[in-house]
């Protein structure tokens, strides 16, 4: 089996299709990391000042000093009354006048904002869709040059087969995924070092766990991709079944009038498990349509268990489906 | 009688088409294929010598009857004797996009085989100056040698090829021709599925032949071929000749075949017993023409009768002849 593992490992290792996607993983949160630093930059002595030069120009337009005096005239009507003419000019002023803040929104980098819905989220997700396509196309190609028969006059133990193949794909999705998570969440903390922000308290902890989650999902993505195209037996099928189960699928139950639980889509489970558990509002529930305050009956979790379990419970079902098929079915 | 390396016994196939018809490509085929030597297998396009070598190799699971490779029973214990076994099976099938070299290696490490024998796998099939290049760019002949090359990598006592010379030269043909005769010389069993008779004839020391799914004749190929020859002669007097020769005890008979009259089809083991038996009474002979059977001839007359219905089911038993 040692063999085995070893000539899969070597085999994905030579496969051009893989190591582009490789280095797609690579590549895609390098310049989602990038954008993110630059798009949180602290704002520079230039930009204050362009933007106070700004504020003066708005100030000194006419409809906006009409507005002042409108206001001074009858502070009451914008809540600036009270206190003598100084006190009102002033509150006036804050009131209608714009404000250099105004045009400096960028917003500094907030680890724990990547982390609940940011980029890290992002990343994750787009490492999860490569690796799927990794586990998919790895094996694709074996049934679409025939080369699968070859090995099997080599090794006949399909299941053997099957399960090095794999384990090999399992092993290389989850564990490149769990690097570039981790590097990618390295740099954040890097540039959020370099910039003095404060980080609450188990901030790299719970990002450091939230690699490992991303990281098996990605690894259950791998296999799930990997195990679909061994039951296909091929990439385009693989894709396109997936692509109708996603776009079509939801629409169809909708259609036949079958209730769509958030449960049931994948990726609010993907979410769950990343963000370690989601809730959502169910507008669609009777007295649950607004107000000031959403009742609890309304509200539906999805723990980490529950999503975790959800993807376990899809991917052992396609790889029994696919174990099976492999050790029955004629090979071309 | 010699250790049988292949036996089947009552081997079926069945499969359904996409529209759900039922086919049956293999129907109660029995195979023996005795060790040493190199065994033909014949047949037609269709006829289930591919979809026979696939079950016997686990890549296709039989609907009905046994198989034994090396006297163990097949797919059960094929993991047991799969070493023992190299096989081409149709058209070579590796990674376009790995060089043949990689494709050698993926394949001999996964049997715990060390690198040095895909540089002599490599060297026997004459790819050493391509070894290092995509298998894509191959050409055909080059894919065949290196798909034969691989089947080399386990030092087979079994060698199954399945067309092994499509796509080849004339050089390349005969070489793989010596190279098979070589390995059936050096104690190799080889069962060779080919189209090529003349080939087969050439190398092989036994075969089989089958139609529709069916064996219509096996055994040592100068039995299959038959022992006498067929010689046509023209004499003057055509019915002083056919009563001399039919006293002498040689079967007879007019040419139908659009020959001038006074032409006639006399069975022999030699002409000179013909010359002889006419020479004897007085008759001297115009032009004798031999024409000795080969298994061309006897292989279109049993695909052509299987093909036309009939059910002419030919074996040869130890001592050889058909039946």
């Amino acid at each position: 089996m040692i063999a085995l593992l070893r000539v899969e490992l070597t085999r994905l290792r030579w496969r051009r299709a893989v190591v582009l996607l490789l280095l797609a993983a690579v590549v895609i949160p390098a310049l989602v990391l990038a954008a993110t630093a630059w798009n949180t930059r602290p704002v520079s002595e230039a930009e204050r000042r362009n933007a106070e030069l700004t504020v003066e120009r708005e100030a000194e337009q006419p409809y906006m000093q009409r507005q002042l005096k409108r206001c001074e005239a009858k502070p009451e009507r914008w809540g600036a009354a009270g206190g003598g003419a100084d006190e009102v000019e002033a509150a006036c002023a804050e009131a209608i006048l714009p404000q250099a803040e105004w045009y400096l929104t960028r917003s500094p980098l907030d680890l724990v904002q990547e982390r609940e819905e940011g980029s890290a989220i992002a990343v994750a997700v787009v490492l999860g869709a490569l690796m799927l396509l990794l586990g998919t196309t790895f094996v694709g190609h074996d049934w679409n040059s025939g080369s699968m028969s070859n090995q099997l006059l080599f090794e006949p133990r399909r299941a053997r087969v099957w399960l090095a193949k794999g384990l090999t794909v399992l092993a290389v999705t989850a564990g490149f995924a769990a690097l570039v998570l981790a590097a990618y969440w390295t740099g954040l903390w890097a540039i959020a070092s370099s910039r003095d922000l404060d980080l609450p308290d188990g901030t790299m902890t719970e990002a450091y766990q939230q690699v490992l989650r991303g990281a098996a999902l990605c690894g259950v993505a791998g296999l799930g991709g990997y195990a679909l195209t061994m039951l296909f037996r091929s990439t385009v099928a693989t894709l396109g079944v997936m692509f109708a189960v996603a776009l079509a699928g939801a629409t169809l139950l909708g259609v036949l009038g079958v209730p769509t639980h958030h449960w049931v889509l994948p990726h609010n489970n993907a979410m769950a498990v990343l963000v370690d558990g989601i809730e959502f509002t169910v507008w669609e529930r009777p007295g649950c349509d607004g107000g000031p305050r959403v009742p609890d009956r309304c509200v539906e979790r999805i723990t980490a268990f529950g999503g975790a379990v959800y993807f376990a419970v899809i991917t052992l079902a396609a790889s029994a489906a696919s174990l099976a098929s492999f050790g029955r079915r004629d090979v071309p | 009688m010699s250790e049988l390396v292949i036996e089947a016994e009552g081997l079926r196939k069945e499969f359904r088409t996409r529209r759900g018809e039922l086919r049956v490509a293999v129907q109660g085929l029995d195979l023996a294929v005795p060790a040493g030597g190199v065994h033909g297998f014949l047949g037609p396009n269709g006829s289930g010598k591919t979809t026979t070598i696939r079950m016997l190799l686990g890549l296709a699971r039989a609907t009905a009857g046994t198989m034994r490779l090396f006297g163990q029973p097949v797919p059960r214990r094929l993991p047991a004797v799969v070493g023992r076994v190299g096989a081409v099976v149709e058209m070579p099938k590796f990674s376009p996009n790995l060089t043949g070299r990689q494709n050698l290696l993926l394949l001999s490490r996964s049997i715990g085989a060390p690198d040095t024998r895909v540089d002599a796998a490599v060297e026997s099939v004459g790819l050493t100056d391509r070894d290092r290049d995509r298998y894509k760019s191959y050409s055909l002949g080059m894919k065949q040698r290196l798909a034969i090359a691989a089947t080399l990598l386990k030092d087979p006592e079994l060698l199954i090829l399945d067309e092994p010379t499509n796509g080849l030269d004339p050089a390349g043909i005969r070489e793989i021709r010596d190279m098979i005769r070589g390995l059936g010389a050096a104690g190799v069993t080889v069962l060779l599925s080919s189209h090529i008779l003349a080939e087969v004839q050439q190398v092989c020391s036994s075969a089989t032949i089958i139609g529709n799914g069916r064996l219509l004749a096996s055994g040592r190929v100068e039995d299959l071929v038959g022992g006498d020859a067929v010689h046509r002669i023209s004499v003057p007097d055509a019915a002083a000749a056919r009563s001399t020769l039919e006293s002498a005890g040689f079967v007879v008979a007019p040419d139908s075949s659009g020959q001038p009259e006074g032409t006639l089809l006399v069975e022999a083991e030699r002409p000179a017993e013909v010359t002889r038996a006419l020479a004897g009474a007085g008759i001297w002979l115009s032009e004798l023409t031999s024409m000795r059977p080969d298994l061309e001839t006897v292989f279109l007359q049993l695909t052509a009768a299987d093909t036309l219905g009939g059910h002419l089911t030919a074996h040869t038993g130890p001592d050889g002849g058909r039946s």
